[in-house]
């Protein structure tokens, strides 16, 4: 059984209008994906601003109201409310958010930022609960003298290690990493990966890792799905996404992924070109009439894609891989 | 689970009590202290802060020793007479009543009534904004509602109808009128700040930490707003003297025994007073203006050190 089993989730926004405050349309955030996130792996869910990463992400901790669907996680739908206080289910799942300075409580010292878990889970005494703290700065590369200095007082990278030690404070089983390095400078996007990686060995937990950015996402995950207009156009392994990528989608988000080698700039940037071209040109090929994604389709046992039948077994014999 | 934390990390309890001392030698100052520090680089601000609070407990100490209807029997001996006496140190009015004691209670009366108009009222606002704010949904909608309908009611004009209907009122009832026609403006300041304050993902990092809707909407989101919360609640109390004053000047505050700041600026209704007996209604307006540039005084160093606590945390 995996950890989490999300199946057919929906996120429907009503928009209202007038003054009786009636629905009359509704932004579809999310709109039917299904995928499982197994015990210690790290699960990429990657697509551009606006495809309903975050909605997803916040489904599975339990911020956002589901509309249809369900979220498994050791046999009861957490999708309910009342489920998830039986369960105290944010004790095991847990977030890390992208903003680290707006996630942090300008107001609050660090101790009592980081403590706020504990208090509501684990109800430790005084001294423990400190020292649990200090472990778990110490855990992320922080000293002791952060205790009682405000969030303001730190860098970006210091601030989301933070975060970090916050979402693991209550050592949980998955940890939901909204995008927790976009706004980071290259150098410190490294250590503060090196960081939640070293964390993930040592006290086993999975990941759920957001990014718009299939570069960022290589060095992280295992399994990678690939999100689109709030659906999943493709889903499969590191290998699957990087090496035979099927979807129109996936292959110009892999073409986005800035080149660091000079003197390949100017083909990679040829290889962009053509890619765009395609995805303007054969819209009909892969999105259906009212351009949403198709429905997807095994192509191998782990990798699946959202295309017809007929394209996606044509495409996948060109990538030359084993049928399913 | 504990020994999870033990193995990953090189602290343990034997380093709790360095490692605390340590942390509190690098303390930031508290919120408090700074708003201390900043009252005390600014003189003009120390003053004015001095004033307010003496002149309150003055008039509320001083008002305990005056024998109110005895002060407002009419006394023809005194009838208009000139201030700088030893019995009257700031004249009589057209009753021979003393100007002296009749300030110190009618501020006692008035300052009253406006503490506790701005507590009643700020606090019902700005709660119900923070909820309204926060529960953005039906919750919201359903206050709205309540609020618009407030909004319509023509205040001056109900507050004199009530005050006309109710037989016997006092300060305590004026006070409480006037609070049912004083919290809109608040809560509606206090909801759009709450609105914004409520989508930043502090709010749900706390939801996802267990913490209750209770303890979210008043320990966290209510802290950061607290510099909106000062300056409103600084200017609600200056202008709130005012309400109380003007409806008296107007004649259906306080009853006419009853002396205020507002009946006695009244004497300026008659012109002989305003030019031949100035001493009846000047001390009063004289006093009005400058409680009320102290306390805008005072509220503005009270938004700077919120504000300043909030963007460096520390006073430099
Ligand atoms: N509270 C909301 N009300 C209405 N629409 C929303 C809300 N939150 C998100 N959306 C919309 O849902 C879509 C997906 O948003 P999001 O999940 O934040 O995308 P991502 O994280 O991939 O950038 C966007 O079009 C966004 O405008
Ligand atoms: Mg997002």
């Amino acid at each position: 059984m995996s950890l989490v089993e999300i199946k057919d989730l929906k996120v429907h926004y009503p928009i209202r209008t007038g003054f009786w405050n009636r629905i009359t349309d509704s932004v579809r955030a999310v709109d039917g994906i299904t995928f499982n996130i197994e015990a210690g792996e790290t699960y990429g869910l990657v697509g551009e601003s606006g495809s309903g990463k975050s909605t997803t992400g916040k489904s599975v901790v339990g911020l956002e109201k589901v509309t249809s669907g369900s979220i498994m996680y050791k046999g009861v739908d957490i999708t309910s409310k009342a489920n998830r206080n039986k369960l105290d289910y944010n004790q095991d799942v847990q977030m890390i958010f992208q903003d680290s300075l707006s996630s942090l409580n300008p107001r609050k010292r660090i101790e009592d930022i980081i403590a706020e878990p504990l208090r509501n889970f684990e109800h430790l005494s005084k001294d423990d609960e400190k020292l649990r703290v200090l472990q778990l700065l110490d855990i992320v590369g922080l000293d002791a003298d952060a205790l009682y200095k405000y969030p303001h007082q730190f860098s970006g990278g210091q601030r989301q290690r933070i975060g970090v030690a916050r979402a693991v404070a209550t050592n949980p089983k998955l940890i939901i990493a909204d995008e927790p390095v976009s706004a980071l400078d290259l150098s410190v996007q490294a250590q503060v990966l090196n960081f939640m990686k070293k964390i993930q060995r040592e006290f086993g937990i999975s990941y759920l890792f957001i990014s718009h950015d299939l570069g960022v996402v290589r060095h992280m995950c295992n399994n990678i799905a690939i999100m689109n207009r709030g659906r999943l156009v493709e889903i499969g392994t590191r290998e699957d996404i990087y090496n035979h990528p099927l979807h129109i989608y996936t292959k110009r988000l892999l073409a986005a992924i800035p080149e660091t080698n000079v003197n390949q700039r100017a083909a990679h940037r040829a290889s962009r070109l053509a890619v765009e071209k395609i995805y303007q040109e054969q819209q009909s090929k892969y999105y259906d009439d009212k351009g949403e994604a198709f429905p997807l389709i095994q192509v191998s046992p782990t990798h699946s894609v959202a295309l017809p039948e007929n394209i996606a077994k044509q495409l996948a014999s060109q990538e030359g891989e084993v049928q399913a | 689970m504990a020994e999870n934390f033990e193995q990953h990390s090189d602290v343990s309890a034997a380093d709790l009590a360095r490692l605390t001392q340590e942390a509190q030698a690098e303390a930031t100052p508290s919120t408090a202290k700074i708003i201390w520090s900043e009252f005390k680089a600014d003189k003009p601000a120390m003053a004015a802060l001095f004033i307010i609070v003496g002149f309150i407990l003055f008039v509320m100490i001083g008002a305990l020793f005056i024998n109110t209807p005895k002060m407002m029997e009419t006394n023809i001996m005194g009838y208009f007479n000139q201030p700088f006496t030893p019995e009257y140190w700031l004249g009589a009015d057209s009753g021979g009543r003393s100007v002296a004691k009749q300030l110190i209670v009618g501020s006692r009366n008035s300052i009253g009534i406006a503490i506790g108009l701005t507590l009643i009222s700020s606090t019902f606002g700005i709660c119900w904004g923070l909820i309204s704010g926060y529960f953005n949904g039906y919750i919201d909608w359903g206050m709205q509602r309540v609020y618009d309908f407030m909004m319509m009611l023509p205040m001056t004009m109900m507050i004199i109808v009530l005050v006309t209907i109710i037989p016997h009122y006092n300060s305590v009832t004026l006070t409480l009128i006037f609070s049912i026609f004083y919290w809109e403006g608040t809560s509606r300041l206090i909801r759009s700040r709450t609105l914004a304050e409520s989508e930043k993902d502090y709010v749900a990092a706390s939801r996802t930490s267990g913490t209750s809707h209770w303890k979210i909407i008043f320990r966290e989101i209510m802290p950061n707003i607290s510099s909106l919360i000062i300056v409103d609640c600084t200017l609600s109390f200056a202008e709130n003297i005012g309400v109380e004053t003007g409806l008296s000047y107007l004649g259906f505050g306080l009853p006419s025994q009853t002396p205020s700041l507002g009946t006695m600026i009244a004497n300026a209704n008659d012109p002989n007073n305003i030019t031949q007996y100035w001493w009846t209604w000047l001390p009063a307006a004289l006093e009005i203006i400058i409680l009320c540039l102290s306390i805008s005084y005072v509220g503005q160093v009270l938004r700077r050190a919120a504000d300043a606590s909030q963007r460096q945390g520390a006073a430099d």
